[in-house]
């Protein structure tokens, strides 16, 4: 069963990256993407890491696929149309760059000493990756990257508002829409609204003239 | 063998295999029954009197609409893209069964001398397992909207697809406040933990944020403005007929149901009935399905209440009103209990 899910899932991960790579349109691009994701979180579920896995899909499929999914959607395809190739030269340097970190990520697995390749996979205690135990590790032992990695996003969050800010303004006397704060659920509510009190003739029968005199009277 | 649920007792193969079955015919029982309430309620609150043409008191209207549903042509348009067309209302049905998996009908008593947890899967990920098929049941919406070739499906796949991102974070945030009080994720032990006071009490705050928020994810009045009907036809399923829009209208009151469900769990109790402790097992479920009766019933409540807002005004109130006061209610539910604990 598990050998079931563990190559499919593998196939949609590749068959996600490869898709992401070679399909022309962006929009579909985006969702082998997505494909690729949601199938690393079940395999980060065949690990018994289920929270990983549930981070992994809220995250990113679920926050930054769908900007991605936004902006290609309605941007479209035609803006990629006439552009041309990245030519030979960047051709050779994309093969070289991918070989490079191919290299490096191999280094780095075979390495880092983990003893689960290649044997019957590693033992771990029940509960092992718990929200709890990873709670627990954020708060203790990489507290420091952990504050840091939050500090990060809160910069970036910051420069994405500095950037997307409306510079000049509006022309003088031209406002935004008005927008409804909590103080305006607060406020009486004006005449001829059409509440269901209202319609129920609850409402005390006033002329036109007269509502518009109650609301001109300061309150 | 079961990801996603760590148990301290056996059940087999066969067990789960009757559990997932039952549980999802409960769901699509009731779905049928959440229409018909809605639309005789709908009649009443309105002064008519709703379907009554088709059986007794007008109780088979929703299995006339669906037999008429799926006798109907599966039509698509030319400008349509084929296979993602048919996939998307699948995402979006796909996504509502398997949240409902995880609404606990009931503590886990012995059946015949075996343990059975009266629920699909009791995940130690508890809420992250929901907001993480939520966010693959946007998919559904998009791909829908986007994949009919229509511009009403896809204004209207935009607004569902905006509204659902922007209030999940308010709905995840008012959830925090439950999860800090209880100290634990797994909805089973939210349960217990609510023995001595239901949730509502101590996070009424948490508690209206996240019933808002629900209103903006189950895309229902007054936050339906992605089926707004007067200025975008129908919207994400504008183009999908019989079948597939069946599947649609399935999954939109599965969801209501779900929601339901997990407000009745987080913050009424579950199967708790205050002050009987020791109340049959069998009982249990009939509880939480009063419980989810009562949520329904407010929502359609609500629907036939409140005028549809407007979309910037949709937007505004949930990232400057709903997401602050959501942070507000998590920051000092921790100072509370941290201060209360030690």
């Amino acid at each position: 069963m598990s050998y079931i899910v563990f190559f499919i899932a593998a196939l949609g991960t590749l068959a996600g990256a490869i898709g992401v790579i070679t399909l022309k349109d962006p929009f579909y691009s985006v969702l082998a993407l997505v494909v690729h994701l949601i199938s690393l979180a079940v395999l980060f579920l065949l690990l018994r890491a289920e929270f990983v896995a549930a981070a992994q899909v809220v995250v990113y499929a679920g926050a930054v696929m769908v900007l991605y999914v936004f902006v290609v959607s309605y941007v479209g395809g035609e803006s990629l149309k006439g552009t041309t190739g990245p030519g030979r030269a960047g051709t050779l340097g994309a093969f070289a760059c991918a070989g490079a970190l191919a290299i490096e990520l191999f280094i780095a697995v075979l390495g880092s000493g983990l003893k689960a390749i290649g044997t019957g996979g590693a033992h771990v205690a029940a509960g092992f990756g718990n929200p709890e135990q990873i709670g627990t590790l954020f708060l203790t032992r990489f507290l420091a990257p952990f504050e840091i990695a939050s500090f990060l996003l809160l910069l970036a969050a910051v420069g994405a508002v500095t950037l997307a800010r409306r510079r000049g303004g509006l022309e003088d006397g031209v406002e935004d829409r008005p927008t409804i704060s909590a103080v305006d659920f607060l406020r009486p509510r004006p005449y001829y609204t059409g509440t269901q009190h209202e319609t129920l003739g609850n409402a005390e029968t006033l002329t036109a003239t007269q509502a518009v005199e109650r609301q001109e009277r300061p309150t | 063998m079961t990801p996603l649920a760590i148990v301290d007792y056996y059940e087999a193969w066969w067990i789960q295999i009757i559990k997932a079955v039952l549980i999802f015919a409960i769901g699509l029982q009731i779905v049928p029954v959440v229409l018909l309430a809605e639309r005789k309620l709908l009649g009443r609150f309105q002064g008519r009197y709703g379907p009554n043409r088709v059986g007794p008191y007008g109780v088979i209207q929703p299995l006339a609409d669906i037999v008429k549903l799926l006798g109907k042509e599966q039509s698509r348009p030319n400008t349509s893209i084929g296979p993602l067309y048919i996939l998307a209302p699948v995402i979006s049905i796909m996504t509502a069964v398997a949240t409902f998996a995880i609404i606990p009908f009931g503590d886990a008593p012995h059946i015949f001398g075996t343990r059975v947890g009266l629920y699909g899967i009791d995940v130690s990920i508890g809420p992250l397992y929901i907001f993480a098929l939520s966010a693959i049941a946007f998919y559904g919406l998009m791909l829908g909207g986007w994949a009919s070739g229509s511009k009403y499906s896809f204004l209207g796949a935009m607004r569902a697809a905006a509204q659902l991102i922007s209030y999940e974070v308010s709905q995840g945030l008012a959830l925090v406040g439950v999860l800090i009080t209880a100290g634990t994720l797994s909805l089973t032990q939210i349960v217990h933990a609510q023995e001595g006071m239901w949730y509502i009490v101590p996070q009424l705050a948490g508690f209206l944020i996240f019933m808002v928020a629900a209103f903006a994810e189950t895309n229902r009045a007054p936050f339906d403005l992605a089926e707004a009907d007067a200025e975008l036809v129908g919207g994400y399923n504008t183009e999908y007929g019989g079948g597939r829009f069946a599947s649609y209208y399935f999954a939109e009151y599965l969801n209501v149901v779900v929601v339901s469900g997990v407000a009745t769990t987080l913050f009424l109790g579950g199967w708790l009935i205050p002050g009987w402790h020791s109340e049959p097992a069998w009982l249990d479920p009939f509880v939480v399905l009063f419980k989810m009766t009562l949520f329904i019933i407010f929502f359609i409540w609500i629907r036939a209440t409140l005028p549809r807002l407007r979309y910037d005004q949709l937007m505004s109130f949930g990232w400057k009103i709903l997401l602050p006061l959501a942070t507000l209610n998590t920051l000092i539910t921790a100072i509370v209990v941290v201060a209360v604990h030690g």
